[in-house]
């Protein structure tokens, strides 16, 4: 185990980054030379929904290559509202998780199915039916490549257009995997549960203080295991806050960049860890913990 | 987008949030595009909200442009910004509030602004620099540092616009300055002298940290290089030699220490207008007093009524009085002799002053120019030293200075509450010693002789030392005269060194750097 021995030295990882298997734009066969490229040890890759690059990636590992533990990032809502949960170091061939993401994706078929409906009897925006297949059997088609679709039928000039002034005149309630499903869906693999970007919820809200906490504890009361305190988008003050919860709890914590390749202009490995960063227990206790669960 | 001084400033519009945030971005990079390097600001004057996705932008242009800064944020905004740790990272500045003072009172005026009521409890200093944003930022600075070191001062709380230049606004509650307490209630003039000393040993007392504040000397020494130009050769050289003489000191000075920067603020005073702040040698602050109280309307009495108001003859008293209750003595000649080493420093910074403000083109500012010149030309023949010390009094040994000798030293053993008889013991000791150095140190020359009172605290002892550059003598090596012979048989003489040595507790002679030093020590308590 050279690479066990590496990681607590301190090597680069991230844990937190998106294929085309989801709304990123490189191939899951693409990520290990890039991830080597940017000197990244250990990194796994957390489609949304989807745990695809799972099954691709490891055997493509060659000696020297960084190491891989497998991912996902399940969105889920209740009534409280919504979250973006990872899973790490799962067995992708366990019932368990599969019919967790397969719920995840029935779900999301089921809205995109809604929206193409509605841009056809709202808009008369139709689509040739090869490329409503294409769409259809994406892994993980949603807003952005329906948009690329009125693009290039010229239904709409931009992406965003097609988004602001079309998709998004219609508010669809959403369904979601529920948290308690996918922390149950991943622990029943294996995998460790964790929040993802906890302080931004589900993206782009703002969740901090006694807020946030409560909506810990409730989630530590399905499973949930860990935070992810080192994020791309996170100031130091905020990470603080996170490691103060997580060492509270007695969390793990992991570390990731939430890179999508072109679609957002974030840099693989860039989570705030560096060099000198002393990693905190929970942190080195993941990356002994989650190992075990490897199959 | 904007740029100045290699900063390129972006202004952001509306909201952003995962909507458009990417789309503020690309744009943001599109104009940043081959600005490598730049200063980067976002004006934030339009942005009405931030969401995560906005800070996530904010974030990542950060790590691209470590200069980053954001200006005129809302509060609204502000708090997300703070909560979430970007003002700890990034300069971040919020919108001002603008304020009018037309028709409010004014309550101060320093170097670098006037101070004015806005309502009961607020203060706006407004700054004459149109562009104040640092002076502000210096200011509160020094007024926390001050605070630390437990100098009571007003902390502003607000930056706001006003007219086309900033105020800060402090809390200053139901309170009054000085100047106008001393116009008002004239009775009240030595009771603002004793707390306007009180606080000014206190500011002068208090010791900081090396680095934190400017070192007035080096301020005073390019004023002082600065009059080369305009002194003859020597002149302008003594004067920088004084100058440099004066020892490092890291004590605290205002260096703006007049009646209107003295607060009362219910029953405490409150020192305001902090921008000066420094550190060195008292004798700098006191040439600044001088010049607040008698310098500037030395020649035109009205200056100070207009500047303070009160009259001329009512700054007179005050700086005397200060002064007096400040080196803790009535001593003319001590006092004088402080206030001139003052008025060398004060001189030299009124004729810079007035020459760089083109007075030299004016005949009514040269004829000051003249008249400043020619006082400082005799202060500089007369002054080797700046420094003081308040409890040092040098004069001629003449006997008719011996009640001035004993008068000083008094005022320092009252000070001290020197029991009566103690205090009795000690004027019969330092009658004997003066005397003795009148009579043999430069005999039949004339020389001076410098008394020295120091009184420690605990324990309470008091050490008056003698000081003459006469003939190298020690009269403790004489025999004790035998008192047991009747008075016409003893010899003449050494009879006062003998009850000087019996009624204090320890007399010390030595003969050093040309001086005869006799110590005398008395244990109080």
């Amino acid at each position: 185990m050279s690479a066990q021995k590496n990681i607590l030295q301190g090597p680069v990882i991230d844990l937190h980054m998106h294929t085309t298997v989801s709304d990123g734009t490189d191939l899951p066969e693409e990520i290990p030379a890039k991830v080597k490229e940017h000197g990244i040890r250990l990194f796994s890759i957390t489609d949304h929904d989807a745990i695809k690059a799972a099954l691709i990636v490891p055997p493509l590992l060659k000696e020297g290559d960084p190491d891989f533990i497998t991912g996902v990032e399940f969105s889920c809502k209740d009534e409280l509202g919504k979250y973006h949960i990872l899973g790490y170091g799962y067995d992708p061939r366990l019932p368990s998780i599969n019919e967790t993401v397969q719920k995840g994706h029935n779900l999301r078929m089921k809205k995109v199915h809604a929206r193409l409906d509605f841009l056809k009897e709202r808009f008369g925006f139709s689509f040739p039916q090869g490329e409503l297949n294409k769409l259809l059997t994406q892994d993980n088609p949603g807003k952005p490549h329906i948009a690329n679709l009125m693009v290039k039928y010229g239904y709409a000039k931009t992406k965003e257009e097609a988004i602001l002034d079309y998709i998004n005149q219609v508010h669809f309630h959403s369904e979601y995997v529920r948290p308690e499903e996918a922390i149950a869906g991943i622990l029943g693999s294996g995998g460790i549960p964790i929040l993802a970007h906890p302080a931004y919820g589900s993206g782009d809200q703002l969740i901090l203080g006694e807020e946030m906490e409560e909506r810990l504890v409730r989630l530590m009361g399905f499973g949930l295991k860990g935070l992810e305190s080192f994020y791309s988008g996170f100031t130091p003050k905020i990470t603080n806050e996170m490691l103060g919860l997580a060492e509270k709890y007695g969390l793990y914590v992991t570390a990731g960049s939430d890179y999508h390749g072109r679609n957002k202009l974030i840099t693989l490995g860039d989570n705030g860890l560096s060099e000198d960063t002393v990693y905190p227990e929970g942190m080195k206790r993941f990356l002994e913990d989650v190992r075990r669960h490897e199959v | 987008m904007t740029e100045m001084n290699n900063e390129v400033t972006i202004a952001l519009k509306g909201r952003i949030d995962s909507n458009n945030a990417a789309k503020v971005e690309e744009e943001i990079r599109t104009q940043l595009e081959g600005k490598n390097g730049a200063s980067v600001c976002l004006n934030a004057a339009d942005l009405q909200y931030i969401s995560s996705a906005g800070l996530r932008v904010i974030l990542r242009l950060k790590k691209n442009y470590p200069d980053l800064r954001i200006s005129e944020v809302c509060s609204e905004v502000y708090e997300i910004l703070d909560m979430t740790g970007f003002t700890e990272m990034m300069t971040v500045e919020k919108a001002y509030r603008v304020v009018s003072v037309e028709g409010c009172e004014e309550i101060g005026r320093g170097a670098n602004g006037t101070i004015y009521r806005i309502d009961q409890d607020n203060v706006v200093k407004v700054y004459n620099n149109a562009d104040a944003l640092d002076d502000i930022r210096h200011e509160r600075e020094t007024a926390k540092l001050a605070l630390i070191l437990g100098i009571p001062t007003a902390i502003s709380y607000d930056i706001v616009r006003v007219n086309d230049s900033y105020g800060s606004v402090f809390e200053l509650l139901n309170a009054s300055s000085f100047s106008k307490i001393i116009s008002t209630q004239p009775e009240k003039l030595d009771w603002c002298i004793k707390e306007y000393v009180r606080m000014l040993k206190k500011i002068h007392s208090t010791e900081v940290p090396a680095g934190k504040l400017p070192d007035m000397k080096e301020t005073v020494l390019s004023w002082a290089q600065f009059m080369k130009d305009w002194l003859p050769e020597e002149a302008g050289n003594k004067l920088v030699k004084l100058v440099e003489d004066v020892p490092h000191n890291d004590h605290m000075i205002h260096g703006d220490y007049h009646t209107k920067n003295l607060e009362l603020q219910n029953d405490e005073v409150l020192l305001i207008d902090m921008d000066t702040l420094a550190v060195g040698d008292p004798i700098f602050e006191l040439a600044s007093m001088y010049n607040a109280f008698v310098g500037f309307s030395e020649l035109d009495h009205s200056i100070i009524k207009e500047f303070q108001g009160f009259d001329w003859d009512t700054a007179q008293k005050f700086w005397h009085g200060a002064l007096a209750e400040y080196l803790g003595t009535e001593n003319k000649r001590k006092i004088k002799e402080v206030e001139d080493k003052a008025r060398i420093i004060g001189y030299t910074r009124l004729i810079r002053r007035s020459i760089r403000r083109g007075g030299m083109d004016n005949e009514k500012e040269r004829q000051k120019i003249e008249h400043w010149k020619k006082e400082l030309l005799e202060l500089l023949e007369t002054t080797e030293k700046l420094t003081f010390h308040p409890n040092e009094l040098e004069l001629e040994a003449d006997a008719d200075n011996l009640e001035e000798v004993q008068a000083f030293v008094g005022e320092h053993l009252d000070a001290a509450d020197c029991p009566p008889r103690a205090r009795m013991q000690i004027d019969v000791a330092v009658e004997e010693i003066f005397i003795n150095i009148v009579s043999y140190a430069y005999s039949p020359e004339k020389g001076n002789a410098v008394v020295r009172v120091e009184v420690s605290e605990d324990p309470v002892n008091v050490i008056i030392t003698f000081l003459d550059h006469g003939i190298p003598y020690d009269p403790l090596k004489r025999d004790d005269p035998d008192v047991t012979l009747a008075a016409d048989e003893r010899p003449v003489g050494g009879l006062g060194i003998f009850i000087a040595k019996t009624v204090m507790d320890d007399v010390t002679y030595e003969y050093k750097d040309g001086q005869n030093i006799l110590e005398l020590k008395k244990n109080l308590k």
